[in-house]
């Protein structure tokens, strides 16, 4: 009896013991914990928690035991029992990547409805190679290269940037500086800016789209004409934001209550956005919605108004003329009836096929060049902004680092938040942080990605991205800081 | 000695029983609590082959 009893006791601390220990882990009482995924050990006890690579045809799985990214983007996802505030990603891998694709990066999503991952560098081999090439000031992992020995110290070149006079540069900052992974607020002037003239856009967009808009001490109105094409199943409410530096102006959101999302009527939407009067200066629209929400008119009460990196217009059945300042267009067509030759800088290019993502680089050195489209369904990319009309373009933007960028005459200084990684060619480990607050979670799980902008699965080349391991070191608050603040 | 090997596998079988049970209950609260870290068809495994030990032996 007694050696029953002995023998209850033993298992049933034993069991609890086991619960105490899955109930820590799942609470995480320290508020700091870290996840990883070794792709050399054969040996899983249970699920773990960073998910497989998706989708498949991106992924090598067959040719070594580690998986080769061979496509880009791969997403990933993390399963967390509980949220966390901030999370450090450690890559370890072994790359066999051409000249042709530089930047290996790790974004985490941040908005689903439109898409958006918060984007940082695991690598950079155009910056790597400047390093050595250009003068160079760093500071922790805050580096300026500058081509020619104008600063000596991280504090001089900082002063200068502040009052936008940097040496050598007389056109401005906007025309020598290059920046990557780095937040800059600078106060752009538009020179000879007339108020008064409004704008009227009634070529159709599709989805989200995000604009800037110059004023200077004025009201503004924006009024936008929406079709709801309620193909997907999901919801498509639409909320449009007006921001200055990353700080919210105002916001105006269309819900969707329509309870058919996927009906196939079309549903007429409109909104008004106001403003009393903005003090002189860049601000940045974004209106984000899905691919079911087709913008049909856009009237702005200021025609300095240029579209942000993506442009998608549809059903025009007409010529469409577009502007921008980049030398290259990434192209995207999406029907067959879509298929045409683009002209771009005063250069034929021919888009042959649909779901084929095109680069087009002309040799114009025009300022703005042209982009002439016969045919509507095509979704145009690049890094810089799109105009309608050549008087509505202006670029508040910095030039920021990409694979294209080629270090030229024009560019004096790259600023960039970048630590080149650690380890040689057989093995190098990356570390991207990010910040978890607000981001996208959905069922316990964030989503990840890693990309290598350019790398394609289907161009025939031997080039892929290996994995070893990815680690995720996440922190948050303390079971402490939950119960009491 | 053999009544203490028996207990013994009695207790281990009812162990198992228990541990699967509450680990079931505890993965239906709060999904993947167990199964990021313990994959239950091990533990199933386990605890099976501890019932058909028991089985045989009392048949004997």
């Amino acid at each position: 009896m007694l050696k029953l009893f002995r023998a209850r006791i033993i298992s049933l601390a034993l069991l609890i013991f086991l619960v105490v220990i899955f109930l820590f882990l799942k609470v995480v009482p320290g508020g700091q914990i870290t996840y990883t995924r070794d792709y050399d050990s054969w040996f899983k006890s249970g699920k773990g928690f960073i998910y497989g690579f998706t989708p498949a045809e991106r992924v090598d799985l067959k040719s070594g035991q580690r998986p080769r990214l061979v496509g880009d983007p791969i997403y990933f996802s993390v399963f967390t029992p509980r949220t966390f505030d901030q999370a450090s990603v450690t890559v370890k891998y072994r790359d066999r990547l051409k000249s042709g694709t530089p930047l290996i990066e790790a974004g985490v999503l941040v908005d689903k409805l439109v898409w958006n991952y918060d984007l940082k560098p695991l690598e950079n081999k155009l910056l790597d190679q400047l390093k050595f090439k250009w003068n160079r000031l760093e500071d922790g992992a805050r580096v300026i290269l500058q081509s020619e020995k104008n600063y000596h110290s991280l504090a001089a070149f900082e002063n200068d940037l502040a009052k936008g006079q940097l040496k050598n540069c007389p056109g401005g900052p906007q025309t020598c500086l290059v920046v990557y992974n780095y937040q800059l607020d600078l106060q752009y002037r538009l020179p000879n800016y007339q108020s008064g003239f409004s704008l009227s856009i009634d070529k159709p967009l599709r989805g989200a789209q995000q604009f800037y808009i110059y004023l200077n001490n004025e009201p503004w109105r924006l009024s936008l004409e929406l079709v709801d094409l309620n193909q997907n199943k999901d919801q498509d409410p639409v909320v449009v934001i007006l921001s200055e530096a990353n700080r919210i102006i105002s916001s105006q959101t269309i819900p969707d209550d329509q309870a058919q999302p996927a009906s196939g009527t079309l549903e007429r939407k409109s909104l008004i956005l106001e403003e009393a009067k903005l003090p002189a200066g860049v601000y940045r629209v974004e209106i984000k919605a899905n691919e079911d929400i087709v913008i049909k008119k856009i009237v702005s009460s200021t025609n300095k108004l240029v579209f942000v990196n993506k442009l998608w217009p549809v059903s025009t059945n007409q010529d469409l003329t577009f502007y921008t300042n980049e030398n290259y267009l990434q192209v995207k067509v999406l029907s067959p009836a879509s298929l045409q030759t683009i002209r771009f800088g005063a250069e034929d290019f021919l888009a042959a096929e649909i779901n084929n993502q095109y680069t087009f680089k002309t040799n114009s050195n025009a300022l703005l060049k042209e982009i002439k489209l016969t045919k509507d369904e095509v979704i145009l990319e690049n890094g810089g902004v799109f105009a309608l009309t050549p008087d509505s373009f202006f670029n508040p933007q910095l030039t920021k680092l990409d694979r294209f960028f080629t270090p030229n005459g024009g560019t004096q200084y790259l600023i960039a938040n970048y630590q080149t990684p650690r380890g040689d060619e057989n093995l190098k480990t990356a570390v991207a942080d990010f910040n978890l607050r607000g981001v996208y979670r959905e069922k316990g799980k964030y989503s990840f990605m890693i990309s290598v902008p350019g790398l394609r699965a289907d161009d025939g080349q031997e080039d892929y991205l290996e994995i070893k391991e990815i680690s995720i070191k996440l922190k948050g608050r303390t079971l402490w800081q939950k119960i009491f603040n | 000695m053999a009544k203490d090997f028996q207990l013994i596998e009695r207790e281990i079988f009812y162990f198992f029983s228990l541990a699967l049970l509450v680990f079931i209950c505890l993965e239906i609260i709060w999904p993947n609590i167990i199964l990021a870290y313990l994959n239950l068809n091990y533990l199933f495994l386990i605890w099976l082959a501890s019932a058909l030990v028991l089985l045989i032996k009392n048949k004997k």
